[in-house]
């Protein structure tokens, strides 16, 4: 073990026990809070393995409202448990993606982008249109909590920590496949595709499996949100929010593993100290995106190195 | 029978909303590569506009429509100068920066506008026009097919039988060729956005008084102009226009016989359909990747 | 024994014939020249080869298969691998990275095994061919670092590093002198030979006549999509068409 393997450790273990305790400090609403966010980690850590082969999805909120609707209607409608519909939910969303890449892998860049925003919203429509069994607009409500020995899941701080073992456990798998020859492989098709193909890849099932794979673990995200909220509705997985990932992973970055997570927190915490001014947020993180987008297109995560570079040039200015 | 031709006819009318909301997505695209998803808030800013002057006001209907195309306008040419510009090599941040746009106009309008229910101007043109007992038009979806129908011509004039218009073309066509032959593809671009915001300005003015209007409305025009753009096929006019008349038709019928809802899904699958099968749509050609 | 085999080939773009009812065969353990003037079609015949394009007609046998109309990454599969003109590699990627991505077929894995850590045994072996492919390519030294920060003529072998550790045994270089001074070609032609004398068939498209003159076995000649002349570099170079079309010519 070197030293910096050995420091990262460290710091996972420190983060996870601080999370551990983080809640016990915690008002009601914002233990509500922490779990959102703890689920949007998982949303935006499974949607950075879609982008690695270089797509930009614009189906990815939907993939976790076809987890989220499995699981509501499996547990509500037949009564199964809440540790059977959660993988299920995750099957469901595996499988859906599976199907959908058959269409949407023969488009790429701009078309598949907008082919999947319209395969998204299509699917979207659908449960608003068909109120049997998808409940329309207004969705489906009283989603039966986890149960577990006598544990309350409907309290916050239990919940909080299912949340936090389930999204751990999806992270830390996450991680593995991107450090595997896996995640090699998709950072291969996306840089040079033609390349890749020429030495034997199969660019076509990289990207789809990268999406079937991201779509897998966001549909889990679905079913854990719903369940905690009590209802699923179209509204949750509306263009709007699938806007919301799209800009923390800009804002975070996206050269490196944590550049999405810090993206999801930090805005996810000035989201929250933002309350007061509820009409202006949406604005608020458009100018945001914008900034990035146009001073800091490497993300949160380059700013150390940014900063650095500037004082590097300050030194040089004054030798 | 009569409900038939009623259809016809109601499609017809929305055809003229679909071309002119639409025709802007294409030209910014065909010209500068960029989707600009901010398109469909431009209309809503339109729509907004003569509500806030004329129907709150009490300004003339016609002053706040061109009122409407020079404001829209306008937040066309700053987002080409302060957004599109600078990302000229960058489709995705150009994409992403409309994005940002959107967020902000979206809370523009419902700063000006207040929160609650949605927005209604009563038509200035009042009074229907019935022909043989049974096809109702409103003089007010009279006035807007009129109108769509003389900006689409003189659009096509323009383009077709002007320098201006003619380079607008080349620039779409091909970039690079473009700029070689010496065409300024910064002016270009920013007499494609001019006339693309002029258009969904116009669009949203004339919409004004048939539709409801709110700060979201926005999001079924973007999605209706992906549809259009797609299916006449990407940087295509002459396409787009088709394209128009189609879906509208096609989306009146649907909504009429079986809902709005089963509407926008059936083209969103005739979309996705068009993607797969022939990506350049009914009339385009394919865009280098 | 030939190992492959261009049979009747053509190819059509819209109305314009680049490639005309083109035949060759290539033998096992040669290395073979496609050589010709700009736009003879060396380029396209080499894209259909390699599976980039599909042919219009005609049919491309490797080792008594045909693989006519098979993805590119289905012909690096069977063995046939291309290198490419421009200097096309993992720029953001170590020299190591680079070789390892060529090593697909082996080190290929599926999300259990990837995620549960099975497929170590593999990857190891992976990197252990990675490294092999390194040094029999000279690049040892250089190995950490970026492909984008090597000097140009390093780049080209290490495009060659990347084709060679899928282990093909047809290998399709496509003009690998293209831009390189007289001391690079120098050591690009005795790599080429190292590469055939590890068992590796090699068919080269180039301009570069010294190069090929110097280091093909055989040559077929092409010009305006047409096979020309094809022979040895004495039988093809002492050819008055080829003196009259293109020897000449330059």
């Amino acid at each position: 073990m070197n030293a910096s393997v050995y420091r990262t450790a460290v710091l996972i273990a420190g983060l996870l026990i601080g999370l551990t305790i983080l809640p016990h400090f915690l008002k009601y609403h914002q233990q509500d809070f922490l779990i959102f966010l703890t689920i949007n980690i998982l949303v935006v850590v499974s949607y950075r393995l879609v982008t690695l082969t270089g797509e930009w999805s614009l189906i990815h909120a939907v993939m976790m409202g076809v987890g989220a609707y499995t699981s509501a209607l499996l547990s509500k409608n037949f009564d199964i448990s809440f540790w059977i519909t959660l993988p299920l939910a995750g099957v469901a969303a595996g499988t859906m993606a599976a199907l959908l890449s058959y269409p949407l892998f023969r488009m790429t860049q701009f078309y598949f982008l907008i082919g999947s925003f319209a395969t998204g919203e299509a699917i979207r429509l659908c449960w608003i249109q068909f109120i049997k069994p998808f409940g329309g607009t207004g969705g489906i409500s009283a989603i039966p909590s986890p149960e577990l020995l006598d544990i309350d899941f409907l309290e916050p701080i239990p919940y909080f920590y299912l949340v936090l073992i389930i999204v751990t456990i999806c992270v830390f798998l996450l991680y593995r496949i991107e450090k595997s020859r896996i995640g090699l492989t998709l950072h291969a098709v996306h840089w040079k595709g033609v390349l890749a193909e020429s030495v034997g890849v199969n660019t076509w099932n990289y990207r789809a499996l990268a999406f079937i794979v991201g779509s897998l673990f966001v549909g889990i995200a679905g079913a854990l949100k719903v369940h905690y909220i009590g209802t699923v509705a179209p509204k949750q997985f509306d263009i709007g929010f699938m806007v919301f990932i799209l800009i923390w992973v800009i804002v975070g970055g996206y050269r490196t593993f944590y550049g999405a997570m810090l993206g999801a927190v930090v805005l996810s915490v000035l989201d929250e100290f933002l309350r007061e001014v509820n009409q202006l947020r949406p604005a608020i993180y458009g100018i945001t995106l914008i900034f990035f987008i146009l001073y800091l297109s490497g993300g949160l995560e380059r700013l150390p190195q940014k900063i650095g570079s500037i004082f590097r040039m300050r030194k040089q200015g004054n030798t | 029978m009569d409900l038939f031709i009623q259809t016809i006819v109601n499609g017809i009318i929305q055809s003229g909303f679909y071309a002119l909301a639409s025709i802007g997505l294409v030209l910014v695209f065909g010209v500068m590569r960029v989707v600009n998803f901010a398109h469909g808030e431009l209309v809503m800013v339109g729509a907004y506009t003569v509500w806030l002057v004329h129907a709150q006001h009490g300004a003339p209907y016609l002053f706040t429509v061109v009122l409407a195309i020079i404001l829209v306008t306008g937040i066309g040419l700053v987002m080409e100068r302060f957004l599109f510009r600078p990302m000229m090599n960058d489709p995705l941040g150009g994409l992403i920066c409309s994005i940002g746009v959107l967020f902000i106009l979206q809370v523009i309008a419902t700063y000006v506008g207040g929160e609650g229910p949605s927005k209604q101007v009563p038509p200035p043109f009042e009074g229907t026009m019935v022909i043989m007992d049974s096809i109702r038009i409103p003089y007010q979806r009279l006035f807007s097919i009129c109108v769509s129908a003389a900006a689409l011509v003189t659009l096509w004039y323009f383009l077709t039988r002007s320098t201006l218009g003619w380079a607008v073309r080349a620039v779409s066509m091909d970039r690079e060729a473009a700029a070689l032959q010496g065409i300024s593809t910064v002016r270009i671009s920013m007499v494609a956005i001019g006339v693309g915001a002029a258009m969904a300005g116009l669009a949203g003015a004339l919409m004004a008084p048939l539709t409801n209007i709110n700060p979201h409305m926005g999001h079924n025009v973007i999605i209706t102009a992906f549809i259009v753009t797609i299916v006449g096929g990407i940087g295509s006019l002459p396409g787009a226009v088709i394209a128009a008349v189609l879906y509208a038709l096609f989306h009146t019928f649907v909504t009429t016989y079986f809902s709005g809802t089963i509407a926008t899904i059936s083209g969103l699958l005739i979309m996705v359909l068009v993607l797969i099968v022939r990506p350049t749509g009914i009339m385009g050609h394919r865009v280098s990747e | 024994m030939a190992i492959l085999e261009v049979k009747k080939l053509t190819k059509r773009f819209g109305g314009l014939i680049a490639v005309n009812d083109v035949s060759f065969s290539v033998d096992e353990g040669e290395i073979h020249g496609l050589i010709g003037p700009n736009g003879a079609g060396k380029s396209t015949t080499f894209k259909v080869i390699a599976g980039f394009l599909a042919p219009s007609s005609g049919d491309i046998v490797f080792r008594n298969t045909s693989i006519k109309g098979r993805k590119p990454f289905r012909i690096a599969k069977d063995g046939v691998v291309r290198t490419f003109q421009e200097t096309t590699l993992f720029q953001e990627l170590s020299v190591f990275e680079n070789v390892l991505i060529g090593v697909h077929k082996e080190a290929k894995t599926d999300v259990f095994s990837a995620v549960l850590g099975l497929d170590r045994k593999r990857q190891v072996r992976a990197s252990m061919d990675a490294n092999q492919v390194i040094e029999f390519i000279g690049l040892s030294e250089r190995k950490d670092q970026l492909a984008v920060e090597l000097p140009l003529g390093f780049q080209r072998v290490l495009a060659i590093a990347v084709a060679l550790a899928s282990k093909p045994s047809l290998l399709l270089m496509d003009e690998p002198f293209a831009g390189m001074n007289p001391e690079e070609t120098r050591h690009m032609m005795e790599l080429t030979r190292k590469v055939r004398e590890s068992g590796v068939t090699i068919v080269l498209v180039e301009h570069n006549m010294k190069a090929v003159m110097g280091l093909c076995d055989r040559l077929t000649v092409l010009n305006f999509g047409t096979v020309l002349a094809d022979g040895t570099p004495e039988q093809v170079q002492n050819n008055p068409d080829v003196i009259q079309a293109y020897l000449g010519g330059a």
